[in-house]
């Protein structure tokens, strides 16, 4: 592989020089790349520096996919510690750029864990994570909420 | 919003090549708060298609478009795509004063309080279909094909012969109409082979004509389907089930039918296969017929030796009740039981529905253990319910 170097700049000016094999993990930068055949450097308009920083993190370690079990199992080991690192915002941020970046791999590795982290969130955090409104008027309200007791009951279940 | 300057992430040792610019305009400038971030649809449907699905009936509490999104057929598509599809147990229940009948789903109460989870229970409960009017129900009329809950011969009265067929999506939730049966029927036993439906007896006046139809779900149409063994075509059958694409049909006669051969069989009422199967509870998993009953507990029926056996294991599953009704049902591969048992502190008004979930491995050809994963309470009703049918749907 060429280890032409390409840098990559942030919205906010950051600067990050990786190697031409990790940058086309990044399908945007691939297609630019290919479009063009003398580019070595490339602003991303809407990932800011700290966002890009984690996504080229992540491109490194997975710019070797190897087939064999143990790689595999060790990559699965590495996403699963990155993913600890975030918050749920951090998290909406890394989605949004995975997606505009075009990195698959991390688009789905987001996606499940932003999944593992809601499902057990409250209709009100969600609204708060995803900045949606509540749009039930109060006698909607009231009835979901009826219709729904069971999700706001916490009452103590008996034993078997 | 703005981070502090990284000292050197693979930084260009030279001049940065872009003029700095502050901020881009998605994020909001208040540094004390994260961003909010609507997301797009797409992204959006990305992450819910990979929550289970068992926690979709809370996430639509977050608002209108939540709830149609996680009804939509865009979702239903991406779960699909994304290899997320599962199986989700629908229980049918009739309840006092009127004893309509009513669906419920089997699904996740979200793990947020820091109390410890009790052992062996993961939070299901049985939640209601919201606004769903559902027409009378039969247990054998009742068959699950894909992601659709089939009610055949159900209406519009209880206890009259119906042709009538009526279909429940169980991705939107909402009752629609299939092409009527030839014949009018009562109570007859339905199966599935292959994705077709096999509805046989419950005529008026059974012939080997008429005794049996089916219905093809991709065509969406019926075929008398001719049964050469007149003598065996009762009008009544009591249980029925699909093992190894041949369908068992049994009442005071028995018949064995294997679609795929066009093959028919006479099976002897009071055999020993007749004899261990309890009409009351039982659910094919895996090819294999289980059934429990009072006396000798969840057992299967073993047709190389032509005997049944009791299921090994299920520690940790209470010994039920003999008032208990119990209902087995296949839930993906793994084996859904359901039992009831009077709450004392209603005064013996009201009965607590539990559900358990036991995960079946064979051990060699003649031993089938059973784990019981979990076991909750997961609905009170009262003590007059009637408890119709618990099948499990793909999603």
């Amino acid at each position: 592989m060429s280890s032409n170097k390409i840098v990559l700049t942030s919205s906010d000016g950051e600067s990050f020089e990786v190697e031409e094999v990790v940058a086309r993990k990044l399908q945007i930068v691939g297609h630019m790349l290919e479009d063009d055949c003398v580019i070595n450097e490339i602003p991303l308009q809407n990932v800011t520096g700290d966002i890009l920083s984690m996504v080229i993190e992540y491109c490194k370690t997975h710019v070797d996919e190897e087939e064999s079990e143990e790689a595999q199992t060790k990559l699965k080991t590495w996403d699963e510690e990155f993913m600890k690192k975030f918050d749920i915002k951090t998290l909406l941020q890394i989605i949004l750029a995975a997606n505009y970046l075009n990195v698959k791999g991390l688009l789905d590795l987001v996606s499940q864990t932003i999944a593992d982290t809601i499902k057990d969130y409250t209709p009100e955090q969600i609204r708060e994570v995803f900045g949606v409104e509540n749009d039930y008027t109060e006698e909607e309200e009231a009835e979901v909420r009826k219709e729904n007791a069971w999700a706001f009951d916490e009452a103590d279940t008996p034993k078997p | 919003m703005s981070f502090p300057a990284r000292s050197s992430v693979d930084r260009n040792g030279e001049e940065p090549p872009v003029k700095k610019k502050k901020t881009s305009q998605v994020l909001p400038q208040t540094p004390q708060l994260y961003p909010i971030l609507p997301l797009p649809d797409d992204l959006v449907l990305s992450c819910l298609a990979r929550v289970s699905r068992s926690y979709y009936p809370t996430l639509s509490l977050v608002n209108k478009s939540f709830r149609s999104l996680l009804a939509s057929p865009e979702l239903y598509e991406t779960r699909s795509i994304l290899g997320r599809t599962e199986s989700c147990l629908y229980v049918c229940l009739r309840l006092p004063p009127d004893f309509n009948t009513s669906w419920f789903i089997l699904c996740r109460r979200p793990n947020r309080t820091q109390k410890k989870k009790k052992k062996n229970s993961n939070g299901s409960l049985l939640i209601p279909i919201p606004s769903l009017q559902s027409p009378p129900a039969h247990s054998s009329g009742l068959v699950a094909v894909g992601s659709n809950i089939y009610n055949i011969g159900g209406g519009p009265m209880e206890d009259t012969p119906s042709s009538t067929v009526s279909v429940l999506d169980c991705k939107s939730h909402a009752w629609c109409e299939a092409p009527n049966m030839l014949v009018e029927r009562k109570h007859p036993a339905s199966n599935v082979v292959d994705g077709k439906i096999y509805v046989a007896g419950g005529c008026e006046e059974c012939n080997s004509s008429n005794w049996m139809e089916v219905f093809d779900s991709k065509t969406q149409t019926w075929e008398l389907v001719s049964c050469p063994l007149a003598e065996q075509c009762e009008s009544r059958i009591d249980k029925s089930a699909v093992v190894e694409g041949e369908i068992f049909m049994l009442g005071d006669k028995g018949v064995a039918y294997k679609p795929n051969e066009d093959r028919w069989e006479a099976i002897g009422p009071l055999s020993d296969f007749d004899l261990g199967w309890g009409w009351l509870s039982y659910s094919v998993i895996d090819n294999v017929l289980f059934c429990y009953r009072n006396l000798d507990g969840i057992t299967w029926y073993d047709s190389k030796i032509g005997n049944w056996l009791n299921l090994k294991g299920l520690k940790g599953l209470p010994k039920f009740a003999d008032y208990s009704r119990v209902k087995l049902a296949d839930h993906g591969g793994k084996m859904a039981i359901l039992w009831d048992k009077y709450v004392p502190s209603s005064g013996y008004e009201n009965k607590m529905i539990w559900c358990a979930v036991i995960a079946l491995e064979r051990h060699n050809s003649q031993e089938i253990w059973g784990r019981v994963e979990w076991l909750d309470a997961v609905l009170t009703v009262p003590k007059t319910y009637k408890f119709v049918c618990a099948l499990s749907v793909t999603v």
